[in-house]
């Protein structure tokens, strides 16, 4: 910091971007093409989430990542009020809500379009994507 | 036959520092302030501490505890990684440790800046156990226990008909014990309709559904249970005590039943040590981080049966002169947040008698539990065994 504070305006506020790991990179580079690629178990073909090195069914070290459905159902929500994080203060209050999605895992995204006051346990969303820098698309959800 | 841990080991010191918002000391120095007052209160000397459990992470590592403390033989040093879970876990450490014999006294402390210091958000995305939540959940926005927890919270209202007026009796009992315990940060009354109003953090939790962020050091010391007789204060002894792992313990979305805790595994264990069930228990200090999950901890150690959390907390039944008095200090929603080290040396001074206006009468058994990082749990039973 080697401007004095108060001689410039406050600096935008950044969104905090995920650091994918090895086992994690497929996840997101399939966020970015426009697809949920789940990873799987190459031996027994059981779905994990999120993506880690060892099958604990069967304890295989091999996997793959198959592209998902994108549709699911609503498990739970939160509607945030107060931000924890000054990058999602201009966007207070949003949903957040964790869908069953139809491969067996839960994704934990933002729920647009909908009040809070709507929302039942059961409800079928689907998984859309938001590009929000050259690298990274995350995920929310629509009422399908 | 008896568990091999039944009793071996004893809870003989506790000290705490004041509990404010706003300090000028270190999280450290607050540990330290608080390890002096426990051995004082033991009747101890600093040199009896041959095993040390610092808060991880907190600000102190065993290397402190010898250079301020002048430990001539420390024997033993932990961490236990368990966010609000670790301070009851590490008692279950630390009988160990006693009761075969490899430490005499074994101090287990907690300093917190959480006012004065980094914010929960903050701190938490720097934990290796939230590195799950950081990757994929801080990015789409949730940061923080009150946001993650009530996902939960929201579940258990849409299954089971758990209300905000539920969340509101806890907070306001836990206020009415807070106020007859000198060393509170929330002193003041709290009525139902201010929790109602109170601003929205994370729905369904508002404000005074929130644990505090405070400042301040708790500590105590484990020691032989034949050795803590000959101790300054009536004997408290360990009855049972454990820690539990909920399944997808990193991951709260993952978990197949989100509104399992590491507790339910904890308290089958703790309760088959102790010898002894809920119906023997007199005064309950339960892990407080929020007020649901005060409710859910209630119901999985089988106070009530799932779902029936809300109507249970009714009726005076939780509060002094109830079925059930608990958190009889003010818990970490109005007494102060020392990750619940609180609860257990607020127990420890029921079975004691020294618990002042908040004494339950004739208490000889109680419960404390821990609860954090996602869902992990813990849990202690001790009994007056003076």
């Amino acid at each position: 910091m080697s401007t004095a504070p108060g001689l410039q305006p406050a600096p935008v506020p950044e969104r905090p971007m995920p650091t994918p790991t090895r086992e994690s990179q497929p996840y997101w580079d399939g966020l970015r093409d426009g697809k949920l690629m789940l990873q799987h178990c190459a031996s027994c073909g059981k779905v994990r989430h999120y993506p880690r090195p060892v099958c604990p069914d069967c304890f295989s070290m091999e996997s793959e990542f198959k592209a998902a459905p994108l549709t699911g159902k609503l498990h739970t929500w939160t509607v945030c009020h107060h931000p924890f994080n000054f990058f999602f203060k201009a966007q207070a209050p949003y949903i957040v809500a964790l869908v069953d999605m139809e491969a067996g895992v839960r994704i934990n995204a933002p729920l647009r379009g909908v009040d809070a006051s709507q929302l039942k346990i059961g409800q079928p969303v689907t998984l859309q994507f938001e590009p929000v820098s050259k690298d990274v698309t995350l995920p929310y959800f629509a009422i399908a | 036959m008896a568990h091999a841990l039944r009793e071996k080991a004893a809870v003989s010191g506790i000290g705490e520092t004041a509990y404010t918002r706003g300090t000028t000391k270190s999280g450290l120095a607050l540990q330290l302030e608080a390890s002096l007052k426990a051995i004082e209160d033991a009747g101890l000397k600093p040199a009896d501490i041959d095993g040390v459990v610092p808060y991880f992470p907190g600000g102190g590592i065993a290397e402190d505890f010898i250079a301020n403390l002048g430990l001539p033989d420390l024997t033993l040093s932990l961490f236990v990684p368990m966010g609000g879970a670790t301070c009851v876990a590490a008692m279950q450490s630390a009988a160990m440790a006693v009761a075969t014999g490899v430490c005499k006294n074994v101090l287990i402390s907690v300093g917190r800046t959480g006012y004065s210091g980094a914010r929960v958000s903050t701190r938490l995305q720097q934990f290796p156990q939230f590195a799950l939540a950081a990757e994929f959940e801080a990015p789409i926005g949730l940061f923080a226990p009150a946001q993650l927890y009530a996902q939960g919270a929201r579940r258990h209202m849409e299954l089971y008909g758990t209300t905000a007026r539920h969340f509101a009796e806890i907070a306001v009992t836990t206020r009415q014990h807070a106020i007859l315990n000198g060393n509170v940060v929330m002193n003041k009354p709290l009525t139902v309709e201010e929790h109602h109003a109170s601003r929205m953090i994370s729905d369904p939790f508002r404000l005074f559904d929130c644990s505090l962020e405070s400042d301040g050091g708790a500590a105590i010391i484990i020691s032989a249970a034949d050795r803590a007789k000959d101790l300054k204060k009536p004997l408290v002894t360990i009855m049972g005590v454990a820690e539990g792992h909920p399944e997808s313990p990193a991951s709260i979305a993952q978990r197949p039943d989100l509104l399992d805790f590491g507790l339910s595994k904890a308290a089958k264990r703790g309760y088959a040590m102790a010898g002894v069930g809920p119906k023997d228990i007199d005064v309950a200090e339960i892990y407080d981080c929020f007020t649901f999950t005060v409710l859910r901890q209630l119901e999985i150690l089988g106070f009530c049966r799932t779902g029936e959390g809300g109507p249970f907390v009714m009726d005076g039944r939780i509060g002094l002169g109830g079925d059930l008095p608990i958190n009889t200090h003010g818990g970490l929603l109005s007494q102060g947040h020392v990750v619940g080290l609180n609860h257990v040396i607020e127990l420890t001074r029921q079975l004691r008698r020294e618990a002042g206006k908040a004494q339950v009468k004739d208490a000889e058994v109680g419960l404390v539990t821990g609860y954090g990082d996602m869902g992990d749990g813990s849990l202690a039973i001790l009994r007056r065994a003076a």
